[in-house]
């Protein structure tokens, strides 16, 4: 009887513990899961917000990066999906291509990228396509008529240096002629000072220094929600029929949740409210913005639930129109 | 500019920066030593730390502590054969064979020297090219890289034994390096290539597991079959007695030395060829100053200018590494990546600016590298007797502990259990050349300069149709190759011609 009662006594005494241990982390370490290896962007993003995390979350826990390279982080992705544990302790933060990779069936995705408990995404990315400053082209319509094919730089399938300037090509009949194989997109930046190629394809904030400096300028850009862009022309309004714009919404749709971070599935609600709220506020606070302005990453949080209707638009997309950007687009990078 | 060349040794020289760049040194030094963790890494790790600090203090610590890493790395190769860092692989070849015969001492003091020369004469490069480094970078166009990584392949004739057997043995190596290289999603049309159905081989084999394996794991095999300690029966007294000796190697070789630094130097310049490869290419050309066949035989037996050729090659790269990065905002490797993310972050946009308003900075920078390495390298000298009685230690107490950094440090490049197969894999084909006297070096280098080769020749062609073949450097560069490749037979018809005169 006595023991019944120690037991009660116990279990009573942990209750509080337990139920304090859901929504604090107090005492826990964190641990975002990079499918990278350190030193790119999408690592860059993670250590930052590692470092300001702590204030935000209830508890102030310790929160570390841990980088899971390979498979263009389709390994770090299973393993969240399939391994981590759904307490809260494990964040994943991966290629935003992995949609495109689950709608194309690349073999190795263990994932259904919809189930995650989504936190939401800390930059979204708008590609534009620069060319050379000392080139005639100074509009997209000057593109239009370029006669001579205007040769552009880029690291490979899967990467917007290559997937953007092809849609323009094929879709848009531009007149690009797109040599592929530099091994970064710094490599190709050089290319493009020594003028080996006329231009390169890219994210705005990775050409944005060249384009301060005068080496290059903007003349197209795909979907985008920043300001600083609005009156940059837009591929899809040249596309010649609407299968043409499905295509290239297609292909910018993950570029609106750029630094993509999640949870392992089934994560208890009042876990993925808490990790949104705090996200959101280091995503907001001055000091991380200070932080971000300085190492040239631009931040905008976009919340787990608009991420997942972004998601699901790609994902519900009819079977012709797959076929056909499947034709196109490879996953990669 | 003179002004600017004092103002920036002045600017190391403020106590902040100085303490700054010290610690840097500490880390950079343990760093080095433990295999497999790379420099690059402990960058990216760092970089936090620089944000309240002054550009000038921010990069002392930096670039303190990425001058280093190559330095102490040779000590971890020579000392075990593991290659501490994936830039210190080709000095493990003669420098280790050296510690086995009991001559660490001698080895070290070699590989010191020659690394500060090196880096001496990198930094020395990274100050002469300012003015002219712009139209330098923009001369190597990708048709121009293309050549260049031929020329590193031609070297494979220097790398393999003598005679027709063993070049057919070299380049047989070096087919199964290019072989290896191919792995991955190729970037024409993004199609997995030789990737056995797994997400681990997408983005290619990983140069570390590949190394550690094909280094390491012979020489502990044979660390155990022999039961003895590294240096075998040699008493520990006299190990560490070579270490002026080595130095005094560096100047009998000096001019090798140069050679071999300037070519570090060069292979730092030119983005994309990748720091892995200057070592080979300084150890090939370090064979060629072999007169006859029996001292051509001699390396890989314990030469020390197989030693002095890879150490300064390896010091003198980051001095070049640093030119297209502050030149043009473009890094030439990942760790020049990481530390133009420091650039940013301190407020400085790299670019023409830095050539002339931040000059000072540029400098500082050259100044940090100058006296890291001074600082390192007399530290090493101090602890030379400490480090060289490691390889006295009977074997079976080494062989635990040199394993298990052997397999950390290959786990560290992905963080995947597949990293551990690669290392026995490869750890297995390296035994077996080694057992069969086939050369490990040109697997090395088609491995390295594979994935270079093809996505230029890609690019020239894609670029320029067959107009790229007629570029002015390209047939320099050609004429160079051929060079390389006939420069053995060379030495074999005047060895010949040299013992009919004699008989």
């Amino acid at each position: 009887m006595t023991w019944k009662l120690a037991a009660l006594v116990a279990a009573l005494g942990a209750l509080p513990v337990v139920a304090a241990a859901q929504a604090n982390f107090s005492g826990k370490t964190i641990t975002i899961v990079v499918g990278y290896k350190p030193g790119g962007g999408y690592d860059a993003t993670a250590r930052m917000l590692a470092r300001h995390l702590p204030q935000h979350l209830p508890g102030k826990p310790t929160v570390i990066v841990q980088n899971m390279p390979g498979g263009n982080s389709i390994i770090a992705a299973n393993h969240i999906y399939n391994v981590a544990k759904p307490d809260g302790l494990t964040i994943g933060t991966f290629n935003r291509n992995l949609p495109i990779a689950q709608l194309t069936r690349v073999a190795g995705v263990k994932f259904d990228i919809t189930k995650f408990a989504w936190i939401g995404s800390a930059a979204n990315e708008t590609t534009i396509l620069a060319i050379r400053d000392d080139l005639p082209y100074k509009t997209f319509d000057d593109l239009r008529k370029a006669k001579e094919p205007v040769v552009i730089g880029s690291t490979g399938p899967g990467a917007n240096t290559y997937d953007f300037p092809l849609l323009l090509k094929d879709l848009l009949g531009i007149n690009l002629k797109i040599v592929s194989g530099y091994s970064s997109s710094a490599d190709i930046m050089l290319a493009v000072e020594r003028k080996e190629v006329d231009g390169r394809a890219g994210s705005y904030s990775s050409i944005q220094p060249f384009i301060d400096r005068k080496l290059v300028h903007p003349v197209i850009r795909a979907r985008s929600s920043d300001k600083r862009l609005q009156q940059l022309p837009l591929d899809e309004d040249f596309a010649p029929n609407p299968r043409a714009k499905a295509i290239m919404a297609l292909r910018s749709a993950p570029e609106l949740i750029a630094r993509p971070y999640v949870l392992p599935p089934a994560t208890p609600a009042d876990i993925v409210k808490t990790m949104r709220d705090a996200f959101e506020a280091t995503i907001k606070d001055p000091a991380t913005l200070a932080e971000a302005k300085k190492t040239q990453q631009d931040l905008e949080f976009t919340p787990g639930d608009e991420a997942e209707k972004i998601l699901k638009e790609v994902l519900s997309q009819p079977k012709d129109i797959v076929d056909e950007f499947s034709k196109y687009i490879k996953f990669g990078e | 500019m003179a002004d600017a060349f004092v103002q920036g040794l002045l600017l190391v020289l403020q106590w902040k920066a100085f303490v700054f760049m010290l610690l840097g040194i500490g880390v950079g030094f343990w760093v080095g030593l433990l295999p497999g963790l790379g420099g690059a890494t402990t960058l990216a790790l760092m970089l936090p730390f620089i944000y309240n600090m002054q550009p000038v203090e921010a990069f002392a610590f930096l670039l303190g502590m990425h001058s280093v890493v190559a330095t102490t790395g040779d000590i971890t190769s020579i000392l075990f054969g593991v290659p501490g860092e994936a830039t210190t692989a080709a000095i493990i070849l003669d420098g280790h064979a050296m510690a086995k015969k009991g001559e660490a001492g001698r080895a070290l003091g070699a590989a010191l020297a020659s690394s500060l020369v090196g880096a001496l004469i990198g930094a020395g490069a990274l100050a002469l090219a300012i003015p002219i480094v712009r139209p330098l970078v923009l001369t190597f166009g990708s048709p121009e890289l293309f050549m260049l990584a031929i020329v590193g392949l031609a070297f494979i004739a220097s790398l393999s034994a003598q005679g027709a057997r063993g070049m057919l043995r070299g380049f047989l190596a070096g087919g199964l390096g290019l072989f290896l290289a191919m792995v991955g999603q190729d970037p024409q049309a993004g199609i997995g290539r030789f990737t056995l159905d797994t997400l681990y081989l997408w983005q290619g084999l990983d140069l570390v597991p590949v190394l550690v394996g094909l280094f390491a794991l012979p020489e502990i095999i044979d660390l155990v079959v022999r039961g003895t300690s590294i240096a075998g029966g040699v008493p520990p007294g006299r190990i560490s007695h070579g270490a002026l000796e080595g130095v005094k190697d560096v100047f009998r070789n000096f001019w090798l030395t140069i050679r071999c630094a300037l070519i570090g130097t060069f292979v730092g310049i030119t983005p994309g060829l990748g720091g892995a490869v200057a070592q080979w290419m300084a150890y090939g050309h370090a064979t060629q100053s072999a007169r006859s066949p029996e001292e051509r035989s001699r390396f890989g037996a314990g030469d020390v200018r197989g030693v002095v050729g890879p150490g300064a090659a390896c010091n003198s790269k980051e001095g070049g590494a640093l030119i297209p990065t502050i030149a043009f905002g473009v890094p030439g490797s990942t760790s020049m990546a990481i530390l133009l993310g420091g650039f940013f972050l301190l407020g400085l946009v790299p670019g023409p600016d830095m050539l002339t308003k931040h000059l000072p900075i540029t400098f500082s920078l050259v100044w940090t590298i100058v006296l890291a390495n001074i600082i390192t390298v007399a530290a090493c000298f101090l602890l030379l007797n400490r480090l060289t009685a490691l390889t006295a230690v009977p074997g079976h107490l080494l062989v635990p502990v040199i394993l298990v950094l052997v397999f950390i440090g290959s786990y560290t490049s992905n963080s995947s259990y597949a990293d551990i197969l690669v290392t026995i894999i490869f750890g297995a084909v390296g035994y077996f050349m080694v057992m069969a006297g086939w050369p490990r070096a040109p697997l090395v280098l088609g491995l390295v300069l594979g994935k270079i080769a093809e996505n230029y020749l890609y690019i020239s062609v894609a670029r320029y149709d067959a107009a790229w073949l007629a570029r002015p450097v390209v047939l320099v560069l050609l004429a160079i190759a051929i060079g390389v490749i006939c420069y053995p037979v060379f030495q074999a018809w005047r060895a010949r011609a040299r013992s009919h005169a004699h008989g």
